[in-house]
């Protein structure tokens, strides 16, 4: 394989409280592993995956983050550049559940535009599930987010939900560059009418978007 | 000419099909002699076949073998892919050479060869062939297989006929025509000529060959393709540079004013690479802590497997201990020790800062009766001010050391001149801020020191910023209305100062000081410029304080 082995990088982002699993599910997507002792994460850690979505490889560098309150102002920098964010909750504790709306506030204050999909981890115990499925998928709804349902420990789910996730994000990326192409092409379109027209309907353009 | 058939059926699996000649005719470069070659992949393997006419003359063998290695080494086929190298016929799976190889029978007369040839003693006559004997000497065509001989000579001929060549050369018959191969998997199921054709000299020879072709388990292919990309992925993942850190959370007790506390953040490195770390600022910030705090080193490499140790040091001076005495300011800061191309770790400092007189305002000391370290400590000066007690005339904490001099030191040889000790700096400093002793510890040098600092410290000098420019304009005159116009506290503070300095001028004799001398140390203390001071404007305070260490205050 000559040069760059791969067709595309995504770079996700996985928040949420402390304590939902973020570094299990990066674990067990990257190493396929798991372990069953808690080490809370201070600071930021990364892994990668290359995977193959369609025959195209994708290669995703996953960003886990401390869930932490007070590292909250410092973790708000890793958004940046970021194609996707994945927000975790666990379904055994409601509160980190209620919380997701707080996350999903911090994303919108620090990305424009980014693939969202929400995580509830540590499904495999339905004796202690609290959050129930139909509550999270019609809260998923409300806000235009797909909803998962994952055990990191039991491996259920993790796989599919990163793949699902990944196909999101490679197709907003073709989407916003068709997007962009079009955009290209009706400026070429308009370049003969005159520069100035051009430079109003731009103008225009930019109004009623 | 090299014509090349493919049956339908396989049509599909073949690509990269390129064709290339090159000539060793005339010159080494004339296309009279020399080869056409195709290449082309198919399912798996890459397959080329060569067609070749060497150099003629039975003498000329080793012209043959030169002929041999130079269509090796100069046809080359494109590359599909640019940015690679072009390929030559050596690197096919599989290599079909065939053609007028044009090797003779020699050492051998024509009327014995013609002999064993009417014997059908083939196996006799191979021991005279020049190519099976270039081969066995591994002269040409090494790695190269070719079938039994089993037919007679190919060459020469008179065309038309099946008759040996009966010009006046009367030349030995020979195989010229060959067909060989290399490469595995390759059988032959039958190496025959054909005497019918009656076109040429030569008779033409033909072969069937059966070649096993690599062929892609598409299955298998996509998993082992996966497990090499995972495990390419695994040891991406390993050489992300990392490190453990010896602890991650610092908590520094009891800092006080001007005094150093550090503790040791030893790194070592666990990964598998080399790393360089360095500690970077949090958003919207722009050094790595803050300024109480610093890490040295800051920045570094580490070996793998070797380890760095890092002074995290609390250090507390003038202009961070202003924010910290009133409670704006807590000991308390998250470091980022970032590894590059690596991960981010988090490092909490916490602490307490034990308030001092030193960097609280003459203002707020004014208005504490007790020690600064037994106020309750979210208690703000404004709510003091409303309790309606009386406030001091100048802070307690100031006068207790000019007292302390007075009294002990008024004919101290050199005061304000020599340097205290740092060890009896400190307890000075806690004793000022814990109680009221009657008297002070350390030498007195220790304790003009200690004043100086105090003064040093003010996060509003004694003339406020405020009034630092009117007091320079009127240096040489009506200096006393200026400072009629400070703040009370201020006033007095500024009064008692000079005043007492003025009793050390009285003993000058003992104490070795002047005018000029306790002007030059003062001013700079007591008239602080608000932005970067040059010296005439230096001089021009020095002016101004002289004044009231001559003339004294009126009050």
């Amino acid at each position: 394989m000559a040069g760059k082995d791969y067709n595309h990088l995504f770079k996700l982002l996985i928040i949420g409280d402390s304590n939902v699993g973020k570094s299990s599910l990066l674990l067990r997507f990257a190493d396929n592993s798991f372990s069953g002792s808690y080490i809370t994460t201070i600071g930021v850690d990364f892994k990668i995956r290359t995977v193959d979505v369609n025959g195209e490889r994708v290669k995703l560098q996953i960003w886990d983050t401390a869930g932490q309150e007070r590292f909250r102002t410092i973790t708000s920098t890793y958004y940046r550049n970021t194609h996707g964010v994945i927000i975790v909750y666990d379904v055994t504790n409601p509160e980190s559940f209620v919380n997701v709306k707080r996350w999903l506030n911090e994303i919108s204050q620090n990305c424009d535009n980014v693939c969202k999909i929400l995580v509830g981890n540590k499904n495999d115990d339905p004796s202690r599930k609290k959050v129930e499925t139909q509550d999270a998928v019609r809260f998923g709804e409300s806000v235009g987010v797909r909803v998962f349902e994952t055990s990191a420990k039991e491996n259920i789910n993790v796989e599919e939900m990163f793949m699902e996730f990944t196909h999101m994000v490679l197709r907003a990326k073709i989407q916003s560059q068709n997007r962009a192409e079009r955009e290209r092409e009706r400026e070429r379109d308009t370049v003969n009418i005159g520069a100035q027209r051009d430079r109003d309907r731009r103008k225009r353009g930019k109004k009623c978007c | 000419m090299l014509l090349f058939y493919i049956k339908k059926e396989h049509a599909e699996f073949i690509s990269d099909i390129e064709a290339e000649t090159v000539g060793t005719g005339i010159m080494g470069r004339m296309g009279n002699k020399g080869a056409v070659a195709i290449r082309f992949h198919f399912h798996n393997s890459d397959i080329c076949v060569v067609n070749c006419h060497l150099a003629a003359h039975t003498e000329e063998y080793e012209r043959r073998n030169q002929d041999f290695k130079d269509i090796c080494s100069r046809l080359q086929f494109r590359q599909l892919d640019p940015t690679q190298p072009s390929l030559t016929i050596m690197k096919h799976d599989v290599i079909l050479w065939i053609g007028d190889l044009n090797y003779r029978i020699s050492d051998l007369d024509v009327d014995n060869v013609k002999d064993l040839i009417s014997k059908k003693d083939f196996e006799t006559l191979h021991n005279y062939d020049q190519l099976k004997r270039q081969i066995d000497e591994e002269a040409v065509f090494v790695g190269f297989e070719e079938g039994e001989i089993n037919f007679q000579p190919t060459y020469k001929y008179d065309t038309g006929s099946d008759l040996w060549d009966t010009s006046e050369k009367c030349r030995v018959p020979a195989w010229c025509d060959r067909i060989l191969w290399k490469g595995k998997n390759i059988k032959q199921k039958h190496y025959k000529s054909h005497m019918a054709l009656k076109t040429s000299d030569h008779k033409p020879v033909s072969s069937l060959l059966v070649i096993g072709i690599k062929r892609v388990n598409e299955e298998a292919y996509k998993k082992t393709f996966e497990e090499i990309v995972r495990n390419i992925d695994k040891m991406e993942n390993e050489c992300i540079p990392s490190v453990t850190l010896s602890k991650r959370e610092f908590h520094f007790k009891n800092a006080k004013f001007m005094q150093h506390q550090a503790e040791t953040l030893s790194l070592f490195n666990d990964g598998q690479v080399p790393c360089q770390f360095e500690f970077i600022p949090k958003p919207n910030e722009t050094t790595y802590c803050k300024p109480w705090l610093t890490a040295n080193p800051p920045k570094g490499f580490i070996a793998q497997g070797g380890s760095v140790e890092i002074d995290l040091e609390v250090f507390v001076n003038r202009t961070t201990a202003p924010e910290l005495n009133s409670g704006k300011q807590q000991i308390e800061d998250i470091l980022v020790l970032h590894l590059q191309r690596g991960k981010d770790y988090f490092i909490s400092v916490t602490g307490n800062y034990l308030p001092s007189c030193y960097g609280t305002s003459i203002r707020s000391l004014c208005q504490i009766r007790e020690p600064i370290q037994d106020m309750p400590q979210d208690l703000t000066v404004p709510e003091m001010e409303s309790c309606g007690e009386k406030i001091l005339d100048i802070p307690k904490e100031l006068w207790m050391m000019v007292d302390h001099l007075f009294r002990n030191a008024i004919k101290q040889e050199d005061i304000f001149q020599q340097p205290g000790l740092r060890s009896e700096f400190a307890d000075i400093r806690d004793c000022l801020d814990t109680g009221m002793p009657d008297s002070l510890p350390g030498s007195n040098h220790s304790v003009a020191e200690a004043l100086l600092l105090f003064l040093d410290a003010l996060p509003e000098p004694v003339v406020p910023y405020s009034f630092y420019q009117q007091c320079l304009e009127c240096c040489t005159n009506a200096n006393q209305c200026v400072i009629s116009m400070l703040p009370q506290c201020h006033q007095n503070v500024f009064n008692y100062i000079a005043a007492f300095l003025r009793e050390l001028l009285k003993n000058s004799a003992q104490n070795r000081l002047d005018v000029h001398i306790l002007s030059t140390i003062f001013a700079s203390l007591i008239l602080r410029s608000p932005t970067k001071q040059d010296l005439t404007e230096k001089r021009k305070t020095q002016e101004f304080f002289k004044h009231f260490l001559v003339h004294g205050s009126s009050q």
